[in-house]
């Protein structure tokens, strides 16, 4: 126990060890190749146990199974800055590929709300593993059925609702984003995280608040949906519809983020790419994402970094608006 | 309900169970690791067990980790977390008056009992307390925290000017780091390992653990302070006068543990100082006085069952370890909600009855091995304070891989050994620390949602309740002195 993230290493590989059948290990697999040399290590910028967590090991665990790279990845959690931990700590790890980050696009509003010393300039992109898409949701009893009774009601009586988000988080820049877009204003009180906003919205203390899809969906009473922020609305809610739909040019794909320091040789970069997207192809992952309302879908790293970029520059423009 | 018993009793779920609970003492009791450290490393091991046997590990984990902190809060005056700070107040006293045994086998006592009638709360009336819980925003968490804050006033030992100091200190030092109401850096001074701010559990261990430490290296070894334990745990049958401050404990408990992001420490606080409130001898708090112990650990462990009221009928976790067991839950694809009796009724009554033969199995374990576990006060202390710190280093340096915390920790340390030096008490500085950040934030919640009005505050019949309680906590000892001098002149005038 006196290195965690060995012995982490170790319980994975005993427990894939005891839990996995042996199998052959596949064409594709990296076995002449001298990258990786050793276990990889995966830090997610969050506590053990949300999205980004679990996505995190299961693809991990996924690699392994497969044989994608000759290696088993370690996810460390390194919590809390604004993600500030996670990036230092990706610092003082090795900038070869043994050490990568698994993030989401949260990074971006760090870097649009100039906390942390990060910026993009610090990473190289492997790529995007899916992502998932939140709703905007009332409570079961709101007088509000649509999204539209509810923007009219905020035009007439601006800031006569209250919005629960946490400030400098994901539900907050939605919610900006949509309120710059339709012209509304509403209320704001802190909520740091998705608990927070459920036990005010459920007990009528707040009106509005961010959930992801799954989070609503597990919810199952108590709650009603206005909105949904994907590009297309979602199997599992046909009928709430989405933003762009309803005229309001505001969407929010939250990809689960692969990254690596920015002097990482291409060529491990790529090696690590070739693998996540053969475990995100994998049957099994992708049973898991629908089940979970995340899309599963390969964005290569350049086009990730490319879309990355342009979300931050309309992230800092709605942060130029909340500050 | 009763099926869910009955899966408990397949032989793999009761091993699971008790393995989780043994292994959440052992960690429990070492300062430094943590019931929430000890569930996120087995997590990864849940991923391929069967739902039911996954979760009987992690509540056995949760119930066992909270309850062995009471082990070294008592012996070595190290809370081995965050909820038995307030063991320490009376556990420890009591252990150095020779009474080491007698404290912790009422600490155990207590725990069980408040563990089981948590339990009955949880089994019987989840769905109408979690819709209670719910109606409480942002001023009823305010005004509670600022009503356990004002009982520090209460609390302090000795001095109470001296305590309120300490209790400034340590909220002064929860200042720095992202300022959650407006998202910006505060006090940072440009760096980024201090965004997070000082971690709770770096200045826990380094204000209790380190600066013993420390202290224990400056002075020459004493030995033969404490008696060789007894063969037998000292119950007598007189302890059943403790029954009404049992069930007061316990129900303070769980109601406190109702509310998500309120904690055990939060409980086993109230508790104590209600129980000191409503004593005829408060002087003999804080000297080792028996239900001083009784008071913080029946709370701090109904408090659990209080928390999962909340997990499985709604799905919001009440803390960090609550929030990794719904981890482990959507791994295998369930989502404890509204909707988790209904499409997993196995997993959800199974959590329930695995809370209840945790507390049993966590009776059964300690009772056995707390004589042997007694031992350690009897080992080198230059030995054991050499261990006791590989773990500190350890658990401070795991809670985010950074090693920055280390050096808090450190810092903590002496922070800890100066306060003591001044004779200032080191309970109601941690505990200033760890209240004021959810006062802040709760504050200045309630002032957004109003407006900025704080006239709002007379609409809440809840949060005023919790402010005439602590208007009461304050000026109740000079009621209660007035009253005294007043029976006095009336026994004075009668005799004649």
């Amino acid at each position: 126990m006196l290195n965690t993230r060995k012995f982490i290493a170790i319980l994975g590989l005993g427990v894939a060890a005891l839990a996995l059948p042996v199998g052959p290990i596949g064409a594709g697999a990296a076995q002449a190749q001298d990258f990786p040399a050793k276990p990889l290590e995966v830090i997610v910028p969050f506590k053990p146990g949300g999205r980004t967590d679990v996505v995190a090991r299961l693809i991990g665990d996924k690699i392994q199974e497969k044989g994608l790279l000759s290696q088993p990845m370690a996810v460390v959690n390194a919590d809390g800055g604004a993600g500030a931990n996670a990036v230092n700590r990706m610092r003082r790890g090795d900038d070869d590929g043994h050490t990568i980050v698994h993030w989401h696009h949260q990074a971006l509003i760090a870097m649009a709300m100039g906390l942390g010393d990060f910026g993009l300039e610090d990473f190289k992109s492997i790529g995007y593993t899916g992502g998932g898409s939140p709703v905007w949701v009332v409570s079961e009893d709101s007088e509000f059925d649509t999204l539209e009774d509810l923007i009219a009601h905020l035009k007439e009586n601006p800031r006569s609702l209250i919005e629960a988000v946490g400030i400098g988080t994901i539900p907050h820049f939605v919610g900006a984003m949509l309120a710059n877009e339709a012209g509304f204003e509403t209320r704001y009180v802190t909520a740091n995280s998705g608990a927070d906003r459920l036990r005010l919205v459920l007990g009528g203390n707040a009106d509005i608040a961010l959930f992801a899809a799954s989070e609503y969906l597990a919810q199952g009473e108590g709650l009603k949906a206005l909105v949904y922020f994907g590009r297309e609305r979602l199997p599992d809610m046909p009928d709430v519809p989405t933003a762009t739909e309803l005229g309001y040019d505001v969407s929010w794909a939250n990809p689960n983020w692969w990254l690596a320091p920015a002097s990482t040789p291409d060529a491990h970069v790529a090696e690590l790419a070739s693998a996540l997207e053969a475990a995100i192809n994998d049957p099994e992952i992708v049973e898991y994402f629908r089940n979970n309302t995340l899309e599963p879908y390969w964005t290569p790293g350049d086009a990730a970094m490319a879309d990355a970029e342009k979300q931050l520059e309309a992230l800092k423009a709605v942060a130029a608006t909340i500050n | 309900m009763l099926d869910a018993f009955l899966a408990l009793a397949e032989w793999q779920n009761l091993l699971f169970l008790a393995v989780g609970t043994g292994l959440g003492i052992v960690v429990g009791a070492i300062p430094g690791l943590t019931a929430s450290m000890l569930i996120a490393l087995t997590l990864p091991l849940t991923f391929h067990m069967d739902p039911v046997s996954a979760v009987t590990l992690l509540i056995g984990e949760y119930v066992g980790g909270i309850s062995g902190g009471l082990i070294t809060a008592i012996l070595l005056r190290m809370p081995g977390t965050p909820a038995s700070i307030v063991t320490t107040f009376d556990g420890y006293p009591m252990a150095q008056n020779g009474f080491a045994e007698r404290a912790l086998a009422l600490g155990i006592m207590a725990s069980v009992v408040g563990g089981i009638i948590s339990w009955g709360f949880l089994a019987g009336m989840s769905p109408a307390l979690a819709r209670f819980a719910l109606q409480f925003g942002p001023w009823e968490y305010f005004t509670l925290v600022l009503m356990a804050l004002v009982m520090l006033a209460v609390l302090s030992q000795g001095s109470m000017v001296k305590g309120l100091m300490a209790a400034a200190l340590g909220m002064a030092f929860a200042l720095p780091g992202i300022d959650s109401s407006i998202g910006q850096a505060r006090l940072t001074f440009g760096s980024s390992a201090m965004l997070s701010g000082f971690g709770l559990l770096p200045v826990l261990i380094g204000a209790f653990a380190i600066s013993q430490i420390l202290r224990d290296a400056a002075t020459p070894q004493e030995s033969g302070r404490m008696d060789m334990p007894k063969s037998k745990l000292p119950i007598y049958r007189s302890d059943l006068g403790y029954a009404p401050k049992l069930l007061r404990g316990s129900v303070i408990g769980t109601w406190i543990g109702l509310l998500p992001g309120i904690g055990a420490n939060i409980a086993a606080l109230v508790s104590y100082s209600t129980e000191k409130q409503l004593s005829k001898e408060p002087e003999k708090f804080g000297t080792g006085h028996e239900p001083g112990v009784v008071a913080a650990e029946s709370a701090n462990n109904a408090s659990i069952g209080g928390a999962l009221i909340p997990l499985i009928t709604m799905g919001i976790p009440g803390s960090v370890t609550e929030a990794i067991l719904i981890g482990a839950l959507t791994i295998h694809n369930l989502q404890p909600g509204p909707l988790l009796f209904q499409n997993a009724p196995e997993i959800a009554y199974g959590i329930i009855a695995a809370y209840l033969v945790a507390n049993v199995l966590m009776l059964m374990l300690m009772w056995g091995a707390v004589r042997y576990i007694a031992r350690i006060v009897q080992l080198p202390r230059s030995g054991l304070m050499a261990v006791i710190l590989v773990f500190c280093v350890t658990g401070s340096y795991a809670v985010n891989s950074s090693f920055s915390d280390v050096w808090v920790m450190i810092g903590f340390g002496l922070v800890g050994l100066g306060l003591e030096y001044c004779r200032v008490p080191l309970g109601p500085f941690v505990i200033g620390f760890v209240l004021s950040p959810i006062a802040e934030e709760q504050l200045r919640a309630s002032l957004m949602m109003s407006d900025g009005n704080l006239a709002e505050i007379l609409t809440r019949p809840y949060a005023l309740l919790f402010l005439a309680l602590a208007l009461i906590t304050v000026i109740w000892p000079y009621i209660a002195a007035r009253l005294g001098a007043r029976a006095r002149a009336k026994q004075a005038e009668e005799p004649s």
